[in-house]
């Protein structure tokens, strides 16, 4: 055995013991979920914004130097001073709210993952320790440094492994807890079925978010601000973060439903109740947030090339009903009742138009995956109509109407985000470890089949 | 002894003017900065020639039939360790010129290389890059394995997704309805024989453009000529060397026409170059040696345990076809050919003489879009094998 796992094995079973030999029960449950619940969503709020904050930092640094733009810098400085103030209030809602509340309601399962996962969540830790040396690193030689530009963006670089690293280690506990895999193998572990596409779909919407984020407290900024200069630097640096939002946004619909299928392939219990089951309507609503957030950022796109005359508003009008139709497609519900368990008890498994309560515009294949596609194809046209369209734009016009956009962008994400952690951490229930471990603490415990999938 | 060297040299210049030739050859003008990049043409180079080499040392070994194809390799494996590590090396070979020649035309497409004079260098570099997969395909169909086997099943069925002609050309390739002798006796051929037929003289093709023309580099070696449309912070033109041949190539696209920074082919780039070659036929060779090249058992028709696994090259196209619904496989079939039809046409498509990738949206965000794709469905694609 590891000498280190050898000194902390015991120290945890020690642990173990001290700690309520069972889970909340009854009542005391849904405030004990409900707590944590609304902790977890509040950490991956500010989580992910400083994850993402330190990947893009120094990408836009890096952008800035190879396009010699300034205002590429201020726009990386500032998001580098953003890590270092917020870096801590998620740390803390982490590690003193969750881990106490974790280990004081559900010590048993604590005790257990960490067991588990000894090794990913050992290197969280440290990844915890560099991303946050070196995020004022970063942060605090950004003057120092400036003559070695090269020494800085390297840094800059170093703060975005670590980033990535810390999101993918938690994703690994996290994946494991949806798709578990023999732990007694690492590599089992680290490469659970979900763990590779729940990084991806983390990485690539931490970048968006941030985009969003930033385009939003820009808008405030822009609206505030009281000299030229700033206004210019507000109005462009709002406009490149939805316009960075959206771009990573576009990959979204493909990696998601890439997890979703890992999911429907090794945790098909859970897959069922997002399609079918009790989530089927959160999951309508997170594509119907998909839709709201792609018009809204077309809209925005159009209304700023239309404040300044640019071309390429026409386009990007037309563009938005596009948008608005393919999301009237997307948002359509299968089944007309809260589950498709529902349908088939009542017996009316049947197009609605025969009298059934079934809605075959609302089906997945071909309608959601094709509404998809059309999001997708759609937003590369807006952005790049837009990009097009940008020569014609002054920077620092922008009227209110466009900054109020840019706000709604920022609320729609950070809905989008919490409702993919509530489909994600209730499509296991009843477990807290798919098919091994109940909430309520019971331990290989037989998964129930769920009603087949038409 | 050296006068007796410089005689014999002298002597065959005189007969074959050796000199100029490297003369010409090696103190061409490219340019300066970036350069780096600029290495991966030639590895791609290399690496085909590794692939050539090792090719024929193989051939001298190799039965395509379908009762010795795997024997023979096997017989590599077991018993000659020389062998068996130019097979590894023919393999690794392959598969790191696939990357390197995919990530020379991404360096290609940013920079906008492609564009006026060059647009048959893009044309020919196309269909280099079509030959080399379509060598890579070939290649894995050979071994007779079960992975080649099943590998042969699915690919020579991709063509009967093209409309009218479809099981026509499927059939042609199988040699019948099915996978069997004459498949591996065409596929073969095909590999050996008529990919390289081409593929050389296209090389050729792709030099001498290369060398009419010169060394595009990117727009930060036209920087100084080089106008934003925004028309800021762009910093003062280094000193200006004297424009030489193979530059200015056109008359009419002045501030593309010529780097302001050039130095000599010989020693500057060939040392970077050889600097990478040589670390990559490195690269190749501990891999060979360490992994060396795989060998499952011998191809078994009627077999219903075996989980085909594609090549690595294949995952993209693969997970692609995992996600999308039974009734749109067609359509993810035909993409590729899409795409490729796409990239013939880039040069007049995007004709513009623009070549900064920040100020050609229109070519940059679905080129990148397209890129992103590939790399994450490959990443997922990997990860889910892992899982089989």
């Amino acid at each position: 055995m590891n000498p280190l796992l050898a000194i902390i094995g015991p120290a945890l079973h020690l642990l173990q013991g001290q700690l309520p030999a069972s889970a909340p029960q009854g009542s005391n449950i849904v405030a004990a979920q409900a707590a944590i619940g609304s902790l977890f969503s509040l950490h991956i709020l500010i989580a992910g914004l400083v994850s993402g904050a330190g990947e893009l930092g120094p990408a836009i640094e890096f952008l800035g130097y190879v396009r010699q733009r300034r205002r590429y810098d201020r726009l990386a400085h500032g998001l580098g001073r953003f890590i270092t103030l917020y870096f801590s209030v998620s740390s803390t809602i982490a590690i003193l709210l969750i881990t106490v509340l974790l280990v004081g309601f559900w010590g048993h399962f604590w005790t257990t993952i960490v067991t588990i996962g000894w090794w990913p969540l050992l290197i969280e830790a440290w990844t915890f320790v560099l991303q946050v040396s070196l995020a004022y690193i970063w942060y605090y030689s950004w003057d120092a440094l400036r003559a070695y530009k090269g020494l800085h963006m390297a840094i800059g670089g170093l703060l975005a492994i670590a980033s990535f690293l810390q999101v993918y280690m938690i994703d690994v506990i996290a994946s494991y807890m949806l798709t578990p895999t023999n732990p007694q193998n690492p590599i089992r572990l680290v490469l659970n079925p979900t763990s590779y596409p729940l990084t991806v779909h983390r990485t690539v919407g931490n970048l968006a978010y941030i985009g969003f984020v930033f385009g939003a407290f820009c808008a405030i900024r822009y609206l505030r601000a009281r000299t030229p200069e700033d206004k210019a630097f507000y109005d462009w640096a709002g406009s490149f973060g939805v316009l960075w939002g959206i771009s990573m946004t576009l990959l979204q619909p493909v990696v998601g439903y890439s997890y979703a299928k890992e999911i429907q392939l090794h945790a098909y219990a859970s897959w069922y109740k997002m399609m079918f089951g009790t989530l089927s309507p959160v999951f309508l609503w997170q594509i119907t947030l998909l839709g709201l957030m792609l018009i809204t950022a077309t809209l925005y796109f159009g209304r700023r090339l239309r404040t300044d005359g640019a071309p390429g508003a026409g386009l990007l009008r037309a563009l938005s009903v596009a948008m608005v139709l393919t999301t009237l497609l997307a948002a359509q519900p299968y089944h007309l009742a809260f589950t498709y368990a529902d349908v088939s008890a009542a017996g009316l498994d049947r197009p609605f138009w025969e009298g059934g309560l079934i809605n075959p515009l609302g089906s997945m294949i071909p309608w959601k995956v094709l509404a998809l596609m059309f999001y997708t194809l759609i937003a590369i046209g807006a952005v790049v109509w837009y990009l097009r369209g940008l020569p014609g734009v002054i920077w620092g016009t922008a009227r209110r109407g466009e900054e109020r956009l840019l706000l709604l962008m920022a609320v729609l994400t950070m809905l989008m985000m919490v409702t993919m952690g509530f489909i994600r951490e209730n499509s296991r229930a009843p477990f807290l470890i798919s098919g091994e471990m109940t909430i309520q603490g019971q331990q290989n415990t037989q998964n129930s089949q769920p009603t087949p999938a038409p | 002894m050296a006068r007796r060297l410089a005689a014999a040299y002298n002597w065959f210049d005189e007969r074959t003017a050796i000199r100029s030739l490297l003369r010409k050859g090696l103190y061409e003008a490219v340019p300066v900065r970036g350069a780096w990049f600029y290495t991966l043409g030639s590895a791609t180079l290399i690496l085909i020639l590794l692939q050539l080499i090792t090719g024929i040392f193989l051939t001298l070994l190799y039965v395509p039939s379908v009762t010795e194809a795997w024997a023979s390799l096997n017989y590599l494996k077991q018993h000659d360790a020389f062998g068996a590590i130019v097979r590894g090396i023919h393999l690794w070979s392959a598969y790191i010129l696939l990357f390197v020649i995919g990530l020379h035309m991404v360096r290609t497409f940013f920079s906008g290389s492609y564009k006026r004079p060059r647009e048959l260098n893009w044309i020919t570099g196309v269909g280099l890059f079509v030959l080399v997969l379509g060598m890579a395909i070939t290649g894995a169909f050979l071994p007779w394995d079960q992975a080649a086997y099943w590998t042969a099943v699915v690919v020579t069925n991709i063509p009967a997704y093209i409309p009218f002609i479809g099981s026509f050309a499927r059939a042609l390739w199988r040699g019948g309805d099915f996978v069997g002798p004459i498949t591996l006796s065409r596929t073969f051929g095909i590999h050996v024989w008529l990919l390289p037929v081409i593929l050389f003289p296209l090389i050729g093709a792709h030099l001498a453009l290369l060398r009419k023309h010169g060394e595009f580099g990117s727009y930060i070696n036209y920087r100084g000529a080089y106008r934003s449309r925004e028309g800021v912070d762009v910093p003062p033109a280094p000193q200006q060397r004297p424009i030489e041949p193979p530059y200015p190539a056109l008359p009419t696209d002045e501030l593309w026409a010529a780097p302001l920074q050039t130095e000599d082919f010989y020693p500057h780039q060939t040392f970077k170059d050889g600097v990478v070659s040589v670390g990559l036929v490195i690269l190749v060779f501990i891999l060979a040696v360490g992994i060396g090249a795989p060998l499952e058992a011998i191809a078994d028709p009627s077999t219903t345990s075996y989980t085909p696994v594609p090549e690595w090259f294949f995952l993209p196209l693969d997970e692609l076809l995992l996600l999308v619904p039974q009734q749109l496989i067609p359509l993810v079939l035909v993409l590729p050919a899409g795409g490729v039809l796409l990239l013939l046409a880039l040069p007049f498509i995007d004709r513009d003489a623009e070549r900064n990738p920040f100020e050609r949206p229109a070519v940059m965000v679905p080129g990148a879009f397209a890129v992103l794709f590939v790399v994450i469905l490959t990443l997922l694609g990997s990860g889910r094998l892992f899982n089989l």
